[in-house]
């Protein structure tokens, strides 16, 4: 399959369609909570869903958090901005998430996200509502946001095309921050050609977000596949041998594969829970109840009382990160984890880099299947961090990387990662691009249809 | 004794530190803002590049090292005027470190760091509730950090005006918003007063202060290691109700910005009115504290000073100069500047008549001061007067009076008309 944004482009959309397609997500939501707004689009546009974390102007943002309920963001966020400038499509909705991003399984909220493929199931987190949206949809693309897997893990799950940008591509103004040097505003879609129409239009430096660049994006489209050893020994046994299979596939389409060993992949999970929960903790600092989404109106009380009864609105997770997060940045221990893991992060990338440099780094997406939202719900915080194993290493270095089905089993996707060089985002699309000529996703959903 | 200061300055530039909003002064609270610098979700801050070379300058004038590369942190309080519940400022990359200042006496006070930040927005008080003002939410602020070196209120004095004037020529007018804490010790423990407010308070606090522990020592008391606060009605310092801790601020990079190369940034080309002032005296033989006193805080003077040395004599400049202040003429042309000299260098009394003349270039008018004139001057005077020939003949001084009623009434020239006056009198007094 090529482009479903073109294909939609050139077919003629019957009169009541956008209100078909409303009608429709209107019946289906309460079922699967893909998103936390739906909105009747009144343009001729290719459907596009935005996370609930990434501003839409005049629209309600919540980041599923109860502590921004009514905050409506007066701006539109730069990749909002720019798809919205060219006029080809039309917002349908705000997406659900796991609270401000905070989870791997899209139930860290007050309504967890359902996978279509099987109800029982997690839809994957924290970008569930866009991944769920994906599946459900034939003509659609999906803005999501991933800090360390965000866009990987749902993808995975729901058996979509996901994908994130080199750290830096996108600009992130407007995105409700989760950890700033690691949030990346990506996409998902049902072909690897729709995610490069969304780069191509939302890419490059934006004068809001400092930290944008302008830097070349490439596409160089190695033939060559790293595995690395430490990351497979962590998937359970029966995606390990699927993968395998996949991978031999791989090698007849011309494909060498190299399995390497990297001892400090190891520390990427501390690392990244690290810099995420202390950058996480101070962006939560600033919801104190009185100047956008929930308000106190007893203003009897003494500050530190005041903003402390507002922060009760937190979820269990979000308590959870402001509390480690500030742990770790306090002066006594700043040191031991905080500067430390910054040190990690820089260490990995340079290593990571040397790997990538003529080559892609492969791997399942994730190493377990979409886990009943049952035994999600009764997973440690730790085991829940260390599903995200896979999906950690290149958010960490913010390395372009994408997420794609390869099989199924039982009507459940089994979806790899291909990662690619800083700014060789055009290479880890077109890998996928390359793998579609070969293969047939299957969607159970074709919501849209014409 | 020991004091050490961290003063807070407003840089003057056209908008905030990290956002588009006006920095201008406004009555009307909470106009001059955006979702930056409210901290709206989903927000992002800009560095202004204005800030960094005004902050560089400034840097410059303290005779600082400059990093070339400069980062911001976050620093996490919880505040009702700080709308991110953290404050974007500077730590170990700070704009500038090691700087000194030389004052009155070459005392050295070294600058331990000078540093960007962004000011929080202002909490106006009352009885039954509080008020915020995002207004000032975000303006660019840099904090200047001491040494402990001041040693006394002189040092003191002499440190601020310094500081004042050399900033005075970058643009900054420190009492528009100058906030300061104080850090000062004259026992073993220091006692920092915090967020004074103004350089008149912040010398009052400092003298209150030093005479709060001298007096406590000379009981033997040690003063003890505290916060205090200073009030202005009361022009006291009190005990701060703050508890006295390290705080802890968790501070992290600020993630949001990046490290910025500013060895390319210019610093803006500055004076420093002392040294300019040394200079000015010793080249014209002049008395180099009037000199400094006419151009520290008054940049158009010391403009009329260097287009016009070599035009002019330069006593006669310098009194054209404090003639100008003393009448406030805000602009003087080349013309009008030339016919005051001619009036000064003519021994003419200056009035009000003379510069409003001179500002209009109009001739400056003169009594007839023929000698006849002056002369029939002096004798209507005093047949009016009858009485001043009796009083004279006791005391000649009565001279200087009678001539100056005839300088103010004739714009004589005083010199002149003193010499007539004292001629006439003596005369029809038959004196010699």
């Amino acid at each position: 399959m090529s482009s479903y944004i073109e294909e939609f482009e050139s077919k003629v959309k019957p009169k009541d369609y956008y209100d078909r397609l409303y009608d429709e997500l209107v019946r289906l939501n309460p079922r699967l909570n893909a998103f936390n707004a739906l909105i009747k689009p009144d343009k001729n546009g290719i459907p596009l869903s935005v996370k609930d974390n990434i501003c839409v102007k005049g629209i309600e943002a919540t980041a599923s958090s109860k502590i921004l309920k009514g905050y409506i963001p007066p701006f539109n966020a730069t990749v909002v901005e720019r798809v919205l400038k060219t006029k080809r499509f039309s917002i349908i909705g705000k997406t659900n998430m796991d609270e401000f991003g905070f989870g791997s399984f899209g139930i860290n909220c007050e309504k967890p996200a359902k996978n279509p493929l099987d109800e029982e199931r997690v839809a994957g987190g924290s970008s569930s509502g866009a991944a769920i949206a994906t599946a459900l949809l034939k003509y659609h693309v999906a803005i999501a946001e991933s800090t360390g897997g965000s866009i990987s893990a749902p993808a995975a799950f729901c058996g979509v095309v996901g994908f994130t940008p080199t750290y830096s591509v996108i600009s992130r103004y407007g995105l409700i921050d989760y950890a700033n040097s690691l949030d990346k505003i990506g996409f998902m879609a049902r072909s690897a050609d729709d995610i490069r129409v969304m780069l191509d239009i939302t890419k490059g430096k934006d004068n809001r977000d400092p930290t944008s660049t302008d830097s070349k994006i490439v596409g160089l489209h190695h033939k060559k596949l790293v595995i690395i050893d430490e990351l497979i020994d962590k998937v359970d046994e029966k995606i390990r041998s699927q993968f395998f299979e996949f991978v031999e596939k791989l090698k007849n389409l011309g494909y060498t594969v190299k399995n390497i060993n990297l001892n400090e992949i190891d520390l990427s999970i501390p690392a990244y829970y690290l810099i995420a929960m202390a950058e996480a903790s101070t962006n939560l600092a600033k919801f104190t109840g009185f100047k956008y989404g929930f308000k106190l109106n007893d203003f009897s009380k003494n500050y530190n009382e005041f903003f402390a009864e507002a922060r009760e609105e937190f979820g269990t997770e979000a308590k959870r990160r402001v509390i480690l997060g500030t742990f770790i940045r306090s002066a006594s221990v700043k040191d031991k984890y905080y500067s430390k893991s910054l040190i990690i992060r820089k260490e990995l990338i340079d290593k990571l880099s040397k790997v990538l440099k003529d080559a892609f780094l492969i791997s399942p997406t994730m190493p377990i299947m979409p886990p009943k939202i049952s035994e999600a719900n009764s997973m440690s915080p730790v085991q829940n961090y260390a599903t995200d194993i896979l999906t950690i290493p290149p958010n960490l270095c913010g390395l372009p990387h994408i997420s794609f089905p390869y099989s199924y089993s039982n009507g459940l996707p089994l979806s790899a990662q291909i990662v690619g060089s800083q700014f060789n985002d055009y290479g880890v699309i077109s890998f996928v691009s390359e793998w579609e000529k070969n293969f047939e996703y299957k969607f159970k959903y074709n919501i849209g249809e014409i | 004794m020991k004091i050490g200061l961290e003063i807070h300055v407003a840089l003057p530039t056209k908008s905030k530190l990290f956002c588009g909003c006006s920095t201008e002064q406004v009555d009307t609270p909470n106009i001059n803002i955006c979702p930056i610098c409210m901290g709206f979700p989903g927000s992002k801050p800009s560095l202004n590049e204005e800030a960094i070379i005004l902050a560089k300058s400034i840097a410059n004038i303290l005779n600082c090292k400059i990093r070339d590369k400069i980062s911001f942190v976050r620093k996490v309080y919880f505040y009702p005027d700080l709308p991110k519940s953290f404050q974007i400022t500077q730590l170990q990359e700070s704009i500038g470190y090691e700087g000194l200042i030389i004052i009155d006496k070459g005392k050295r006070i070294n600058i331990r760091r000078i540093q960007i930040e962004e000011d929080p927005a202002k909490i106006i008080r009352s009885e039954e509730y509080s008020l915020l003002d995002f207004n000032r939410s975000g303006i660019p602020l840099v904090e200047i950090v001491t040494e402990p070196d001041i040693t006394s209120e002189e040092e003191l004095t002499s440190f601020i005006f310094t500081l004042k004037a050399r900033l005075y020529y970058l643009g900054i007018d420190i009492d528009r918003e100058i906030k300061a804490d104080l850090n000062i010790s004259l026992g073993k423990e220091r006692v920092e007063v915090k967020n004074v407010t103004g350089t008149k308070n912040l010398l009052e606090a400092a003298r209150y202060e030093i005479e709060r522990q001298t007096e406590l020592i000379s009981r033997g008391i040690e003063p003890t290691k505290e916060t205090r606060s200073y009030d202005e009605k009361e022009r006291k310092t009190k005990a701060s109700r703050e508890k006295e801790s390290d705080e802890e601020y968790g501070y992290i990079y600020e993630p949001d910005l990046p490290e910025y190369n500013i060895k390319n940034y210019s610093i803006r080309e500055t004076v420093d009115p002392i040294e300019k002032a040394k200079e000015l005296a010793e080249k014209h033989a002049y008395n180099p504290k009037i000199i400094l006193e006419a151009i520290a805080f008054d940049r158009y003077a010391l403009d009329l000073i260097e287009r016009n040395e070599e035009k002019y004599n330069f006593n006669s400049l310098m009194q054209a100069i404090m003639e100008i202040k003393r009448f406030k003429i805000d602009n003087i042309d080349d013309l009008s500047l030339k016919m005051l000299l001619e009036e000064i260098e003519g021994g003419f009394q200056i009035d009000k008549d003379t510069i409003s003349s001179i500002i209009k270039h109009e001739k400056v008018k003169h009594s007839d001061f023929s000698q006849e004139g002056i002369d029939n001057g002096i004798r209507e005077f005093i047949e009016k007067n009858p009485d001043i020939l009796r009083r004279y003949i006791k005391n000649k001084k009565l001279a200087d009076y009678v001539a100056g009623e005839i300088i103010k009434r004739y714009k004589a020239k005083p010199k002149e008309v003193l010499k007539r006056t004292i001629e006439i009198l003596n005369s029809m007094t038959g004196q010699k």
